[in-house]
């Protein structure tokens, strides 16, 4: 069991990131006319190296025209200020890989690494380095010391998506470096196709496929699938009525069918809430606010909850009554005591809260002039999250009837109905509790 | 075990939900707009009236690694965000500021603060109806904090809806007197064309601004802008010189300062300026006056250099999903470029921002595709509120010129050089030639 969760996760995280990454386009993570710049400094042998890259994004790569590797690599290093024990000493360009990664609009981006030769270190020696190339520019600034030191934006490859981590602006550095044992090799520049291939995704999600400019049919269906596995993710985060469902269908000896029909009523409920939620939000923001309407539409689904529990346990207990009296003539004869009524209650109280994403997706569509599409997406987002309340009714569903088959103990099944109809009853109390503080 | 399952379930959700908000509504543009002053409103929320937003920024970064449920630390550092976006012109800000206010959001749905400032990210993205969906909701939530009348009219001036707009700046200014207000009120005065009176407020907004070098720079280059709309450019030089004293480097002070060295005959200066603003952003409208410079001193291949910037600007616009910019679609009207589908861009970017600047782009575009009769009627409408802005009165006479009324167009295009003389460096001229 502990293994199938690894692989469940492993996969959901799988599917999406197959889902995402086609769909978000290329561009320059930190801002389309950043110029970004790392050096390493690192001994190899008795030398110093300076490996030196500069990362341009799409205007600045514009702006440079036709790039002359050998060219900027002169005026990197003369740029590039390095004082060991106090002198100025030379850096001179030994080698150089330029490549013009893809950007965003059909753009390109510049990758130019150098490899700059310092002096040779007689022991132990002070180092002072400044680079002063692309004073006063905006982007990634970044000094690591040492060949195998750590560079937070892996040598401009992928910065960091950390919403607490401001862009990196070093520009100097102070340090003591000593020869290294071994002879004096030069560090190696990226080659081939991992100098084409920088990290260029700015950043993934629903938007990117809202926001896409021409709809093939392709990214259309891509976008759906999206939709539909986040739907169904969402669901299973805590909440949404699963605890209520699978109580419902385990105490009614529910068929997969009333699985599917409450995933149905699920889908159904949640559109239709997000689409009216939408409306609101839209035509009447002046005077309601949508999220004072969330507590009460969570007090009407736990009332909705109470009333569909506290309906199957009286039903429960008249039958019991009844069954007690009949015992004699009839001996075990259960019938599926499902009422319509009560399952359109419990999917409609599964599906009416709806989710704070689907309705910022509704939003954005609308924003954007993409009504329809932003429709769309959000049908698949209903259908996703019944997805998983129906599969996790049908879990509970065929668990039962495992358990069934193995006969555990007429008794524990014989009671089961009643302690669901509790279960249903007391969830719906606690629903209804936690809403009614938050009303004021 | 189940939980456990569940658990795993929940993980991949909670990263599905952080890809869902976090790329909402990013927008990395190459233009930044010319930002209302709404993080300057945050920043007299006393805790940013701090001179050094990047330390404020390290301070709460720290506080928010060690406890990362605390809302109104995201607050601030969303805000903190925008401010060094504007401080830096890095748009990567932007983003983290998102993030930053979306996960206040989900911490606490009616947060006041992040509902606000989402609607003032909105705006810098010139997402206007977004935005007032934004600052209506904060209204809703908080109807007594001055803020979000801010969001709510500068919203409403964009979609061109004045009346409300100047309701809530009057709000605004009823709540909360400072710097906020006396800008949106000089704005207001402005837009009516009362020029004395929005000289007087954005006065005020300088004063107020005191002790915040980016809003200081800020209120210096809207007051020089007033003087210079109106040809008063000693004046004008004055105020960008002390935005660049506030807030050195301040590249919308360049950019202004380069059109008066311009207006003066100092090209080589102008073109200097300009370029170093350009340098540190490249904003649309940095570029095309550099280019424009570079074009009136006969150094044309240089110009075509800054213009064919200009189209991979717009291009990156379009990648990004941007609905095209009515500073693009002006652009192209006024360089002649692809006329037939400028003026269908500029229908297109008016219906997205349906104000006075709106009507006059279109109008203009109309005008230079010979639809005159058409074109009338929108320029009617972007002077409507009475604005005395010279490039909309040389449009104007420029219509009536096309559609025979010389007596009218001469009287426009009078009225535009008399405001001010040296409004636009392609057109004055043609503007000088046609009034006499």
């Amino acid at each position: 069991m502990r293994k199938l969760a690894v692989v469940v996760a492993l996969a959901g995280l799988a599917a999406l990131a197959a889902l995402v990454l086609p769909a978000s386009a290329a561009a320059h993570p930190l801002g389309n006319f950043t110029i970004n710049r790392f050096s390493r400094l690192e001994t190899s042998g008795p030398r110093l190296y300076v490996l030196y890259v500069l990362d341009m994004a799409e205007i600045p790569t514009f702006q440079a025209g036709r790039i002359d590797p050998q060219a900027y690599a002169r005026r990197i290093a003369r740029n590039a200020e390095l004082n060991v024990d106090g002198r100025r000493a030379r850096l001179i360009p030994v080698a150089e890989a330029l490549a013009h990664p893809r950007g965003a609009g059909g753009l390109h981006t510049t990758r130019l690494e150098v490899v700059l030769r310092g002096p040779v270190l007689k022991g132990q020696s002070s180092v002072i380095y400044h680079d002063n190339n692309y004073r006063g520019r905006i982007g990634w600034k970044e000094i690591v010391v040492g060949a195998k030191a750590h560079s937070i934006s892996d040598e401009l490859r992928a910065y960091p998506k950390d919403l607490l981590q401001s862009p990196l602006d070093v520009t100097s550095v102070v340090t003591q470096l000593a020869p290294s044992p071994g002879p004096a090799t030069q560090p190696a520049l990226t080659r081939g196709r991992a100098l084409q291939a920088p990290d260029r995704v700015a950043d993934s999600g629903f938007a990117r496929l809202i926001g896409r400019r021409h709809l093939s049919a392709l990214v259309i269906v891509a976008s759906l699938a999206a939709a539909l596995f986040w739907g169904a993710a969402h669901a299973l985060s805590p909440g949404h009525g699963k605890t209520i469902v699978t109580a419902y269908l385990v105490g009614s000896r529910g068929t997969p069918l009333h699985a599917a029909l409450l995933g149905l009523i699920v889908t159904a409920t949640h559109t239709i809430g997000v689409f009216a939620l939408g409306l609101v939000t839209l035509s009447l923001s002046q005077f309601v606010v949508p999220d004072h309407l969330y507590p009460w539409l969570n007090l009407v689904s736990g009332l909705l909850v109470v009333g569909v529990g506290a309906a199957v346990l009286w039903s429960r207990i008249r039958r019991r009554l009844a069954h007690t009296r009949a015992h004699a003539r009839d001996h075990h004869h259960h019938h599926a005591d499902l009422g319509w009524r009560s399952l359109v209650g419990v999917g409609v109280s599964g599906g009416l809260l709806p989710c704070p994403s689907a309705l910022v997706v509704l939003l954005a569509a609308i924003s954007l002039h993409r009504v329809a599409f932003g429709l769309l997406l959000i049908v698949a987002f209903s259908a996703g999250l019944a997805l998983s309340i129906t599969g996790v009714g049908l879990l509970a569903v065929l668990a039962k009837r495992a358990f069934g088959r193995v006969g555990f103990d007429g008794r524990i099944i014989g009671l089961l109905p009643a302690v669901s109809a509790l279960v249903i009853l007391v969830a719906g109390v606690a629903m209804t509790a936690r809403a009614v503080p938050k009303l004021g | 075990m189940r939980i456990r399952l569940v658990l795993a379930f929940a993980v991949a959700a909670t990263l599905a939900a952080g890809l869902l908000l976090g790329g909402l509504f990013r927008d990395s543009r190459g233009a930044v707009p010319a930002p209302p002053p709404e993080a300057a409103a945050g920043a007299l929320e006393n805790e940013l009236g701090t001179a050094d937003t990047a330390s404020l920024v390290r301070t709460l970064q720290t506080t928010l690694r060690r406890n990362p449920r605390d809302v109104h630390s995201y607050d601030l550092l969303g805000l903190a965000y925008q401010q060094r976006a504007r401080e830096t012109g890095d748009p990567t800000y932007y983003t983290k500021s998102e993030g930053v206010l979306r996960r206040a959001l989900v911490l606490a749905p009616n947060d006041l603060l992040a509902t606000s400032g989402l609607g003032s990210l909105a705006l810098s993205r010139h997402r206007f109806r977004e935005a007032l969906v934004l600052g209506r909701r904060a209204v809703a939530l908080s109807p007594t904090t001055a803020r979000s009348y801010g969001v709510v009219g500068d919203a409403l001036v964009e979609l061109g809806r004045y009346r409300e707009a100047f309701a809530a700046f009057d709000r605004l200014a009823g709540l909360r007197p400072g710097l906020a207000a006396y800008a949106r009120v000089s704005y207001g005065r402005e837009l009516r064309g009362n020029v004395a009176g929005a000289v007087a407020a954005m006065r005020l907004a300088v004063d107020a601004a005191v002790d915040e070098p980016e809003p200081l720079a800020w209120t210096h280059v809207q007051l020089g802008k007033l003087y210079w709309s109106h040809g008063r450019l000693a004046p004008a030089t004055r105020q960008y010189r002390a935005a660049l004293a506030a807030y050195p480097g301040y590249v919308y002070a360049l950019d202004a300062l380069a059109q008066v060295e311009a207006a003066r005959g100092r090209y080589p200066q102008a073109i200097r300026l300009e370029r170093r603003a350009v340098n540190t952003i490249p904003l649309p409208q940095f570029v095309t006056t550099l280019g424009d410079l570079e074009h009136v001193t006969g150094h044309e291949r240089l110009a075509r250099r800054q213009y064919a910037l200009i189209g991979v600007i717009q291009r990156l616009l379009v990648a990004n999903g941007v609905k095209t910019d009515l500073e693009t679609a002006l652009f192209d009207v006024d360089h002649g470029i692809r006329l037939e589908r400028t003026l269908a861009l500029a229908r297109l970017a008016r219906r997205e921002r349906p104000s006075i600047d709106g009507d006059d782009v279109l109008a203009w575009a109309l005008a230079r595709t010979g639809h005159c009769g058409e074109a009338l009627r929108f320029s009617e409408r972007a002077l409507r509120l009475g604005t005395r802005d010279a490039p909309k009165d040389f449009h104007r006479g420029m219509i009536e010129r096309c559609l025979g009324h010389d007596v009218q167009a001469r009287l426009w295009l009078r009225r535009a050089l008399g405001l001010n003389p040296h409004f636009s460096l392609l057109w004055a001229p043609l503007a000088r030639r046609y009034a006499s």
